[in-house]
């Protein structure tokens, strides 16, 4: 049996580290971000007086600082993660991919720059000026090199589902942003097809870029802690080309009843309905992390339960009866955040916490700190969605009332905007634990004599039925 | 249990190894699903979730897409078929009377004193077809007398499709004005069709401006 | 899996098939998309918006107006949109073929803006927008950085561009607030916000009667 902790994984650290500091720097800069915009909603004056600071520009720097700072990065970490683990081997061309991280982080940056001075895109999900695209491109595919030789160059011949599923996401985002790139930027469409290209690359985004990397942490991290074959695995496969194949096709899903052919939004509730099949495979094979124990286990349970909240909810308001009301409202936030904090981050969060001891062969230096970011951040997600949902109930019930005026709807809205504000305020305190505790973990890579002690692992328990 | 006990918040231990795990997986995936004959109810119940889905899915993009047309935004909504969309005529009339009559005629309709005939309770626009139609293709020239009273402006344009024309508005148009004005501002006559006023230029063919005499002749 | 080759071609694949459905689709259909002609009125809608507006539509995107407010009208029936006068008809794709960046907008923190510039019964006009922007409103914050105090000359007199505060928002004795181009750009732009013309494709649909089969969901 082979150890937790092998020369191959002390070769393997540099790019991955440097991935994962960047992308927790990342997430502490977005959730500042985050509470200044949260805070401008119920007050709207706070730092209107800047233009580099003013609420609209305020959303966008924080939502592409949580998706391409903080998300890209440490799903890209822990994609090459769990590829080089499953490859059997040490991560190959390791310099491309740290040359790659640096570049991404300067575009980041100045894209953020570029929307806070004037050159916003206005498009959900991807608020990169198109200067910024390019760098972003050949960074990301630079950073992929490590993965898709990991990938092609795996010792065996048959994968595992974790292995498909950041494959999948190392090669569809570059494919997607190329295509974003041409679409709206090089030469862009004309009128509403403008929202049809940014609707679906927003969708895709989440489906085909954002949902495979968490999976494919989940997929690696429960087996290995329950010790368990996954119960449904000879589905598994069904479940990720479902995933696949219908993620894109919801592109139209927030323009219902807006001004594209109909078929477009029937089209999104079709697939929300049939990505249902996909996500129900996913809890049948990850249903082994509510009766697991340990940090990682409990992240990722809460993840894989959001992500499938998500994708009921997602599917029951797509439908032109219900979008009637949840449209325009912050319901669509609530959704969101459900999709990328709750689903996506925790899981993140649980392979960070799983995987950086065998990076860096040292265990978490600081328990309590560990403690502190899991409790902080499940409360924090809860709150946040659920006063994210209760905000949307009352705005709907004020729009739907023609002779409700908008004062009257921000007045009755801004209590819950408030515990919004407050849900924001404590997940940043729980992402500067985790950075602290990262921080201080990985610098004491260079102190030999505290090596993590890792238990024998022992034989799979295979399932009899 | 093979499950490693989790103690410690620093470090989670794994079970098992990723030879392990990849072992197992690619062991289950070569299993067949039982050597006794009894039906695993699972991967039916996996069907027949995907078949349902799959039949919703296609009944809804049946119903609620449009036939995919590119101009129904509207879900509940057939595409329409060619030629079936009209302009509402008297919505084009009043556009029309909007734009080009409403200088002499005036917005209600009440012309101006001696100038220009009033449109409102004029016994030649709730009178024959014949004539009105006339009147706008044709052009009117000279006096005219309206309930009584009588007109000496500029000459009435010549609308139609005729040599001589400034206007030359098709037989639609002048059908949707004279509509238009022969129900509005309290006028009760029935509308006209644009073959009515194709017929008119038929049988009339060429000549110069209408003027009170002639009309009294058309019935 | 074991083959690569097939995999990498399963995803391409996959992304293919939403790329065209969705994309090419759309853009086949709506790509050469053209002006609407009325005969009757011998001219083509939409209209090009001024060239002033334009460059407002711009200002409007890069300051994010499009996170909370929306410029798309729902059908009747559909939510509340027409009872608030926000427009007399759905707004279509025709609508915005001659925007050069439609916002369409995903939020309605605040009222939808797609008919701002024709509003009944009386639409905003341009200083009105400008004192909008300058003092905010509840829920929306102010504009201040698109304005400009200054100091009126000696012997000078008030620029005609001043803008006539009252009030707190008033500025001292010899001072004037003046918008900045870029202000003057967004307001023009919100001013020429209109629905100009009643395509075919906007008639309201007749809702299905009862105990049809196409009931509308």
């Amino acid at each position: 049996m082979k150890s937790e902790y092998t020369p191959t994984d002390r070769a393997s650290r540099w790019p991955l580290l440097l991935l994962l500091i960047s992308g927790t720097v990342w997430l502490v800069a977005s959730g500042v971000l985050a509470v200044i915009a949260s805070v401008q909603l119920h007050t709207p004056g706070f730092l209107a007086g800047c233009s580099l600071t003013t609420y609209g520009r305020m959303t966008q720097l924080a939502e592409t600082a949580f998706v391409y700072g903080w998300l890209a990065n440490a799903g890209l970490a822990l994609a090459l993660f769990v590829l080089g683990r499953l490859s059997g081997e040490a991560l190959r061309g390791q310099n491309w991919a740290i040359l790659g991280t640096i570049f991404w982080n300067i575009g980041v940056l100045a894209a953020l720059v570029g929307v806070a001075t004037g050159d916003a895109t206005g498009f959900a999900l991807l608020g990169l000026p198109k200067y910024v695209q390019l760098i972003l491109f050949f960074s990301y595919a630079s950073i992929a090199v490590p993965g898709i030789l990991a990938w092609s160059g795996r010792q065996r011949e048959v994968s595992y589902a974790s292995q498909w599923y950041a494959a999948a996401a190392l090669f569809l985002f570059p494919w997607l942003l190329s295509i974003v790139h041409v679409f709206l930027f090089a030469v862009p469409v004309r009128g509403v097809l403008q929202a049809i290209v940014a609707g679906w690359y927003a969708q895709a985004a989440w489906t085909l870029w954002i949902a495979p990397l968490a999976l494919s942490v989940a997929y690696y991290v429960i087996p290995k802690v329950t010790g368990k074959v996954l119960p449904s695995y000879e589905f598994a496969a069904l479940g990720f080309w479902a995933l696949v194949f219908v993620g894109g096709l919801t592109g139209g899903r927030h323009l219902v009843g807006g001004p594209v052919p109909a078929w477009i939004p029937s089209l999104a509730v079709v697939s929300c309905a049939l990505l249902l099949f996909h996500t129900f495979i996913v809890v049948l094979n990850l249903r082994g992390a509510l009766s697991a124990g340990g940090i990682a286990a409990k992240f990722i349970a809460f993840g894989v339960a959001a992500y499938a909240l998500g994708a009921a909810m997602d599917a029951l308001t797509s439908f032109h009866s219900m979008a009637e009301h949840t449209q325009f409202t912050y319901f669509d936030e609530a959704q969101k955040q459900l999709a990328l904090y709750g689903a996506a981050s925790s899981i993140l969060f649980g392979g960070i916490y799983y995987a950086v001891p065998r990076i860096s062969g040292k265990a978490w230096l600081s328990g309590n700190l560990v403690l502190a970011h899991i409790g902080l951040t499940l409360v924090g997600i809860v709150m946040l969605v659920a006063s994210l949902v209760a905000a949307s109930a009352t705005q709907t019930r004020g729009l739907m009332d023609p002779k409700l005026s908008f004062e009257e709807i921000t007045l009755h809205v801004r209590p819950c905007l408030l515990l919004v504000s407050g849900a924001q305020a404590i997940l940043l305190l729980g992402n500067v634990a985790l950075l602290l505790n990262l921080y201080t973990t990985v610098c004491e890579i260079l102190n030999l004599s505290k090596p993590a002690v890792f238990n024998t692992p022992t034989a799979v328990e295979t399932h009899a039925s | 249990m093979s499950d490693q006990p989790q103690n410690d918040p620093r470090l989670d231990q794994a079970s098992v190894s990723d030879e392990a795990l990849l072992d197992a997986h690619e062991r289950q995936l070569g299993r067949h699903p039982d050597d006794k004959g009894n039906y695993r109810l699972l991967p039916i119940g996996i069907l027949f979730v995907l078949s349902g889905l799959i039949l919703f899915a296609g009944t809804y993009l049946n119903r609620y897409t449009g036939h995919y047309s590119a101009l129904v935004f509207n879900e509940t909504a057939k595409p329409a078929l060619p030629g079936s969309i009209k302009i509402d005529p008297l919505a084009q009339g009043k556009a029309q009377y909007k734009a080009v009559c409403i200088t002499c005629h005036q917005p209600s309709g009440t012309g101006m004193p001696g100038i220009y005939p009033p449109l409102a309770g004029s016994e030649f626009v709730n009178g024959s077809a014949e004539r009105v139609i006339r009147i706008l293709v044709y052009g009117l020239k000279g006096e005219v007398h309206v309930g009584g009273k009588a007109f000496n402006a500029a000459a009435m344009p010549v609308f139609g499709q005729v040599p001589n024309s400034a206007y030359n508005w098709s037989d639609e148009k002048i059908a949707a004005v004279l509509s238009y004005v022969r129900q509005e501002w309290g006028n009760k006559a029935a509308a006209i069709t644009a073959d009515q006023v194709a017929a008119v230029r038929k049988a009339v063919g060429t000549r110069k401006e209408m003027t009170e005499a002639d009309l009294q002749e058309v019935k | 899996m074991k083959n690569n080759v097939l995999f990498f071609l399963g995803i391409f694949a996959a992304l293919g098939l939403s790329w065209a459905g969705i994309v090419l689709g759309s853009n086949a259909q709506l790509g050469g998309l053209a002006p609407f002609y009325d005969d009757s009125q011998n001219s083509a809608y939409p209209e090009w918006m001024p060239g002033e507006a334009a460059r407002g539509q711009l200002v409007y995107k890069d300051l994010g107006c499009a996170e909370c407010h929306t410029q798309q009208v729902r059908r009747p029936g559909f939510g509340s949109d027409q009872a608030r006068g926000w427009g007399e008809r759905q707004s279509v794709a025709r609508d915005y073929i001659y925007q050069p960046a439609p916002q369409l907008g995903l939020s309605r923190v605040g009222p939808d803006l797609a008919n701002i510039g024709d509003r009944k019964p009386t639409a905003p006009d341009s200083e009105d927008l400008l004192k909008l922007l300058y003092a905010g409103a509840e829920g929306m914050p102010s504009y201040r950085f698109l304005f400009e105090k200054r100091h009126i000359g000696v012997g000078a007199q008030p620029s005609d561009l001043a803008l006539n505060l009252t009030g707190s928002l008033e500025p001292p004795e010899g001072w004037e607030v003046i918008p900045s181009e870029r202000a003057r750009a967004l307001v023009t732009y919100l001013v020429n916000c209109k629905t100009t013309y009643d395509y075919p494709e906007a008639v309201p649909v007749p809702p299905a009667k009862e105990g049809s089969e196409e009931g509308a969901k």
